[in-house]
């Protein structure tokens, strides 16, 4: 029984996992609330906002039962910032525009620990909400001042499909569709280019950040990144056991403390 | 609905309740996207999967009884606009019903591919928390059978990562292999070179999934350290990079699985 | 290495200069005279499985019969093409599996600087192949040359990240499935 699928989610499949972000939509049929696997559906009653899963939404888009109200960010003004960001702010010169916070994430600026606290499993188990189950691509009337425009993690794909399907429910779509590719190309050639750090990721203990990396990138350059970093762990394998004996001698010897085993290996694309 | 209202609503655990329901679909997307992530086989969510199957079976019986009822002739005095509405909630419910049969599908398909292509070292580890056959230790090896473990004792709890069926599985499908190689060319062999699990000149037959393997995650708890497991000498786990919340990092899945197991990190 | 893996096996029988520190009787063939002897001092290249082999006595401390050399592939002339310009290097014509001879050449010599070398030298290449990779065109442009000189490391890097390129740009419909 062959399984065709390499590893690491393919496009079609992260498609569909950005297909269970929750959008805004506006319903123009009653329709009552639904349990569905993936959890309660919410009813529909005109002109009340609903918050649905997008595939939910672009269903009902497709058969004229509703329109979608685009997220903030899918927005040109908001996307001319972003792009500004990206390629404008040597701070981003490498980097990613920093994404939307998760829930109590603290900002750089202050360095407060994090406000929230993890969800409990029926299993015991500890949860963070994480994309796509946070409300990140819902349609929202009031944005603190001072709150900059982010890219979601599932932008790429929530955009193509919006443009696809809910395109006069968007402002200036043209404008948007031009955006979102000048942002894409932009962020790809980040990725080419970050080959250059990937060695970091190579040695036990080491990684690279990608923060701010969207989920149709990373699935786009996934196998490549895997692949350099594979090579480059295999040519520095024997370089890193030499290492790994000389620091287990060290330990024999009492001559090391064990505070800070490697190297703050904090590079960035 | 909010995301937090759901949540804290299950942190009384009570898996009927339709939130849970919301939580569980999250937890197997979570779950689906990391084992088609990482090389090795993640522990089987045994009770999650039972849940899913519950609920999966109470949706089947929902959406037969509401499409039989929508083609019944006695309760087809409803209204049109009543069919209608009737057609589209069938509709949500079939789509949301296959979303959730593609990730259980594709879900237990990639843990199979994993199991049949290091088919001998999860045979040889979930045999390790037996005691030796007395056939392994004989001289007597003489078919590529022979080099199978013995499946370990299902009445005993499942330290695994290998879930009952898929241990069957697995053995069945490792004895027909072997049968098939007998008969086809290992049969013609002299018998000491009928093995399946040698390790003759230092190369082992039976290999494992690469953990040093890149994997990207995401920090979700406040800080994570990428740790280096012993080895090479070093007897202890040693730490390595720091990750703090919300960041994505690309990193050895040997370096981030203990914090994947504890729920601080997601393989995206 | 890996018990099932082509292209593991097809490493270890790359060859490597072969000095043999004794005569051995019978061994000839090896030169291409069956039935005579090897004299000591007999340099042949043989397939990294059998140079390892033989040269295993000196870790078992007991004289060995044959030292090793470093491949012509991962020689210093290479070496120091790589340091000038990693991208006009054929690694191909040097070694069809270069990267994997190199791994298992630094398990058997200490050769701190060639790693640098190496690591470097992949770097730059793999940056290289993921702009050939990321361009429609694939191979049929001027980078034809350059993708001609790819290992067997290198090429299945190409092939992973055209594939990538390829499936999103399919996802995205800018491109058709074939």
């Amino acid at each position: 029984m062959a399984f065709p699928l390499p590893r690491g989610i393919t496009p079609s499949e992260i498609s569909f996992l950005a297909e269970m972000e929750t959008v805004t939509i506006l319903p123009r049929q009653r329709l009552e609330g639904l349990e569905l696997l993936g959890g309660p559906v919410e009813p529909l009653l005109p002109p009340r906002r609903a918050s649905l899963p997008l595939w939910l939404a672009l269903l009902l888009k497709r058969q004229r039962r509703a329109n979608i109200l685009p997220p903030p960010w899918l927005h040109p003004e908001s996307l001319e910032l972003i792009l500004e960001i990206e390629t404008k702010n040597d701070e981003y010169q490498h980097a990613f525009s920093p994404p939307p916070p998760l829930p109590g994430q603290p900002t750089p600026r202050d360095r407060r620990p994090p406000t929230t606290r993890p969800h409990y499993t029926p299993d015991g188990e500890k949860y963070y909400p994480a994309p796509p189950f946070l409300p990140q691509n819902t349609a929202r009337d009031h944005i603190p001042p001072g709150e900059p425009p982010a890219l979601p993690f599932h932008w790429l794909e929530v955009g193509t499909m919006l443009l696809e399907a809910a395109s006069d429910d968007l402002v200036e779509p043209d404008q948007t569709r031009r955006l979102l590719k000048e942002l894409r190309e932009v962020r790809m050639a980040k990725i080419r280019s970050g080959v250059d750090v990937l060695d970091a990721a190579a040695m036990g203990g080491g990684g690279v950040a990608l923060t701010g990396v969207g989920a149709m990138e990373l699935g786009e350059g996934r196998r490549f990144i895997a692949g350099v970093v594979d090579g480059l762990r295999r040519i520095g394998a024997s370089k890193e056991q030499a290492r790994r004996e000389e620091m287990a001698e060290e330990m024999a010897n009492g001559g090391y403390d064990g505070t800070q085993d490697y190297e703050d290996g904090e590079m960035e694309f | 609905m909010d995301i937090d209202d759901i949540l804290a609503s299950v942190d009384r655990p009570d898996a009927s309740t339709p939130e849970s329901a919301a939580l569980d679909h999250q937890l197997l997307t979570r779950f689906w996207v990391a084992e088609r992530g990482v090389s090795e086989l993640l522990p089987w969510p045994a009770a999650l999967m039972e849940r899913m199957m519950d609920r999966v079976r109470n949706q089947i019986t929902q959406i037969e009884d509401l499409a039989a009822s929508s083609t019944d002739p006695i309760s087809m005095t409803t209204s049109t606009t009543n069919a209608a509405t009737t057609n589209l909630t069938l509709s949500i419910l079939q789509s949301d019903l296959s979303r959730t049969q593609y990730l259980i599908r594709s879900f237990l398909r990639q843990r199979l591919s994993k199991l049949t292509a290091h088919s001998m070292h999860y045979l040889l580890l979930i045999s390790r928390q037996q005691p030796p056959s007395q056939s392994q230790d004989s001289q007597q090896q003489q078919q590529p059978e022979d080099s199978i473990p013995p499946p370990p004792n299902p009445h005993e709890t499942n330290p695994t990562p290998l879930s009952a069926e898929e241990v069957s599985f697995l053995h069945a499908h490792q004895t027909l292999l072997a049968g098939h190689y007998g008969a086809s060319f290992l049969g013609s062999f002299p018998q000491q070179l009928r093995r399946l699990d040698d390790n003759v000149g230092g190369v082992s037959m039976v290999q494992g999934p690469e953990e040093k393997e890149v994997v990207f995650v995401r920090c979700l708890g406040e800080e994570v350290r990428v740790v280096v497991p012993p080895g090479d000498g070093v007897e202890r786990e040693t730490l390595g990079t720091t990750m703090r919340m919300g960041d994505v990092w690309a990193v050895r899945w040997e370096g981030v699985r203990g914090a994947w197991g504890r729920g601080e990190v997601e393989v995206l | 290495m890996s018990y099932y893996d082509i292209d593991a096996i097809l490493t270890d029988s790359q060859k490597l200069p072969c000095t043999f520190e004794l005569e051995v009787p019978g061994l000839g063939i090896l030169e291409g005279n069956p039935g005579e002897n090897i004299k000591a001092g007999t340099r042949i290249d043989l397939p990294l499985w059998l140079g390892e082999m033989l040269s295993i006595g000196a870790r078992l401390g007991t004289s060995r019969l044959v030292t090793l050399d470093l491949p012509s592939a991962l020689s210093e002339r290479v070496m120091n093409a790589l340091k000038a310009d990693p991208r006009t290097v054929e690694l191909r014509s040097l070694a069809p599996h270069f990267y994997s001879l190199s791994e298992r050449i630094l398990e058997l010599f200490e050769e701190e600087e060639m790693v640098e070398v190496l690591s470097n030298t992949f770097k730059k290449r793999s940056a290289e192949i993921a702009d050939h990779a990321h361009n429609p065109q694939g191979a049929l442009g001027q980078g034809a040359d350059f993708l001609r000189g790819l290992d067997e490391t290198e090429r299945q890097l190409f092939r992973v990240a055209h594939d990538s390129a390829k499936e999103t740009r399919i996802w995205a419909g800018e491109a058709k499935k074939k």
